[in-house]
């Protein structure tokens, strides 16, 4: 019996022209002498990282950063009843409980001021830095299957969360200026110094946020351990309680370790107290902010060219 | 949109070059690799030591080389995990080569998967504008070509809809109509078009080609070889992360039409039947001809006596055949040889393969349907269809033509 298998023809006449040579298609051994298994030492890739290129990055994105923005916040409150009164629920409910169960455990020095603004003018930069970072932090392990595909800045994704965030607390600032109105109360001259608690504030909770941001796309336990962070932070931070019950010696040390401290006890001071910020609390904090932003936006940038291989 | 908007920089020993021009692609010497597979990293089980241990690396990418010039189209095929998606990422730039530059002049425009970009809770109308933001084209612009995205992608009264009530057809023809009707100086497909109907993709192909008149750059990467002819001149085809050949459409993917079957042909022969294909002649013994009645001989052993259908095709490279043909055969227990003639064999000037399959009487596959040998067909060549087309008319028929009042 004959087990010869498949043969290939060859044509009996050669007048067929146009019939090349067939190339095999796994030739193992002819790649190798083709192409060497490893790259020649120094050509390395380093991706360029220069301040100049981040702030001119930064700059070109600003049509995408709002389109981002819009986007987050519009999916966000789609098909919600209540939709943005969402923003302002949520700090006025913890206010609520605030005057309604810590105020009766404990006593809190309001040098005469109300509680429930006191409590508010804590809430509101820790509702900030909250939702910026439970959502920031998780944001590119959120979109990776966007970062998978689209070329842009990375740092577009933590900034469009803390735009969505600092839209959040304008509106609750307008909730903020009913209640001045409903305790008859004015903010003093020292509302001055606001801009510059707010620019203390966001530049905190941004380099926080892109510290958490890059570090959840590598190790994704970070992600897991958002939530327990900021329940033990809110506990940690003069939110409910005021500055005055931090000792006096580690005050300064503790507000540069949670610039939050600082932040809140300038806004109290200056709206509440009519005095300036407290600059042995507010200096410490606003430094602390700065270093975590620069340091975190580096740190960001060196980071960011691997998103899209372990995303 | 600014020109060097995307572009990477130089490295290494390369030295500073010029920027890429808009819609200029240079890949030099780009290497990728990815971390080896892992077992699940736990400190629970492993302790520290497990998260020490050095994983390998496989090497996605090896030394590859590809400069494509402002407004030219190119064809990427491969085998599955030939490295064509990881060059793309390159491309986009959502990764970093391990090794060498890639730049990439202009804005570039990716449709990788039927979603790229599209959000599910926004509506289509938001979504463009979106999209349109992640090509880096103002806002204005979108506006301008918003009409145009609409009636392209056939969207309609469905623009103020959210993506996710979306059928995929839709979600890929919108994100497709925005891609091109903005026209960035670059446009990545990979595969995208497989989903939208035979019109729609018909449709697609000739909106990428305005978009290479227009100066786009292509890079088009799909298994159907036909769309890749048709909209192509020049084919990249990559192989185990090495660009394999680099040449016009028609050679290469020629080469790898033959390559694929070749592979397909030497997988071992298990089954119980074999087939050996005797040869393929014309009248009076000459090589097969178009137009002309050809005769296809084989030969086909088993230890057992069989009865089936013996299934015969010729095709111009895939599996599916431009002709078949049919037989009830009773096989006794031993070698039986087979001829059969094609009258007026319908095929163009060219090569060809003669695929083969057997059933037997209840349906079983004994012999599955594979590439069994080339075939060269002289004859007259085949007209060439509109530019665009993405199917090659396969059939030759002589015909009369009557031109004039």
């Amino acid at each position: 019996m004959p087990t010869s298998t498949i043969t290939i023809p060859v044509p009996s006449a050669d007048d067929e022209p146009g019939s090349p040579a067939i190339p095999s298609p796994s030739s193992g051994a002819a790649d190798d002498v083709r192409s060497p298994t490893e790259p020649p030492s120094g050509a390395r890739y380093r991706r360029p990282l220069t301040p100049w290129r981040a702030v001119r990055d930064v700059a070109r994105s600003g049509e995408l950063l709002r389109a981002l923005t819009t986007r987050e916040y519009r999916a966000r409150y789609t098909q919600t009843v209540l939709g943005m009164t969402w923003a302002v629920i949520t700090p006025v409910l913890l206010m609520v409980a605030f005057v309604v169960f810590v105020q009766r455990a404990i006593t809190v020095d309001t040098q005469g001021q109300p509680y429930a603004l006191f409590a508010y003018l804590g809430l509101l930069p820790w509702a900030f830095f909250s939702t910026s970072l439970s959502r920031g932090g998780t944001i590119l392990v959120l979109e990776s299957s966007l970062l998978n595909k689209v070329r842009c800045p990375r740092e577009v994704f933590p900034l469009s969360t803390v735009a969505v965030a600092a839209i959040d607390f304008a509106v609750s600032c307008g909730v903020l200026a009913l209640l001045f109105l409903g305790f008859r109360t004015l903010p003093s001259a020292q509302i001055v110094w606001v801009p510059v608690i707010l620019l203390v504030q966001i530049a905190f909770t941004l380099g926080l946020v892109f510290v958490t941001a890059i570090l959840v796309v590598y190790v994704r336990d970070v992600g897991q351990a958002i939530p327990l962070l900021l329940q033990f932070g809110l506990f940690a931070t003069p939110v409910a309680y005021g500055i005055d019950a931090i000792p006096d010696g580690i005050r300064s040390l503790y507000a540069a370790i949670n610039p939050l401290v600082g932040v809140i006890s300038a806004y109290r001071s200056c709206l509440l107290f009519g005095e300036p910020p407290p600059w042995n609390v507010f200096g410490p904090s606003a430094a602390s902010a700065v270093v975590w932003l620069v340091g975190g936006y580096v740190l960001f940038k060196r980071f960011e060219g691997g998103i899209a291989d372990v995303a | 949109m600014s020109p060097d908007r995307s572009s990477g920089s130089t490295t290494g020993s390369s030295g500073a070059t010029a920027p890429p021009r808009p819609g200029e692609l240079l890949v030099d010497g780009a290497w990728k690799r990815f971390r080896g597979d892992r077992r699940a990293r736990s400190l629970m089980r492993e302790g520290p030591a497990g998260l020490r241990r050095k994983r390998g690396y496989r090497w996605a990418l090896r030394d590859i080389q590809i400069h494509v010039a402002p407004g030219e189209a190119v064809g990427l095929v491969g085998s599955n995990g030939s490295g064509k998606s990881t060059l793309l990422k390159l491309l986009t730039q959502v990764m970093d080569p391990y090794a060498g530059t890639v730049r990439v002049g202009g804005s570039v425009g990716a449709l990788i998967e039927i979603q790229a970009g599209l959000h599910p809770e926004l509506t289509g109308r938001d979504n463009v504008f979106l999209y349109g933001a992640f090509l880096g084209i103002p806002r204005v612009e979108v506006a301008r070509h918003f009409d145009e995205i609409v009636a392209f992608a056939e969207i309609d009264a469905a623009i103020d809809r959210q993506v996710k009530f979306y059928s995929s057809g839709m979600k890929m023809r919108l994100s497709f109509a925005v891609a091109a009707t903005l026209e960035p100086d670059v446009l990545l497909v990979d595969e995208v078009l497989a989903v939208g109907d035979a019109s729609f993709q018909q449709r697609c192909l000739d909106r990428l080609r305005r978009s290479i008149d227009d100066g786009t750059s292509l890079v088009f990467v799909s298994h159907d070889l036909a769309a890749v002819q048709s909209i192509t001149e020049r084919t990249v085809w990559l192989d185990q992360g090495t660009v394999h050949t680099d040449g016009t459409t028609a050679d290469v993917l020629g080469a790898y039409r033959r390559a694929v079957e070749e592979r397909a042909r030497s997988g071992e022969q298990v089954g119980p039947l074999r087939v050996r294909f005797d040869g393929a002649r014309g009248p009076d013994a000459t090589l097969p001809t178009g137009g002309r009645p050809v005769e296809l001989s084989l030969t086909i052993s088993t230890d057992v006596a069989r009865r089936g259908a013996l299934i015969l095709g010729v095709s111009d490279g895939p599996p599916s055949p431009i002709v078949v043909v049919r037989r009830e055969v009773d096989l006794p227990a031993e070698s039986t040889t087979a001829t059969v003639t094609l009258h007026d064999l319908p095929l163009g000037r060219g090569r060809y393969a003669v695929w083969v399959a057997f059933h037997d009487t209840t349906g079983d596959e004994l012999l599955a349907w594979r590439p069994l040998a080339d075939i060269d067909v002289g004859g007259s060549d085949l007209d060439a269809p509109p530019p665009g087309v993405s199917r090659q008319a396969p059939v030759h028929v002589a015909a009369d033509w009557r031109i004039g009042s």
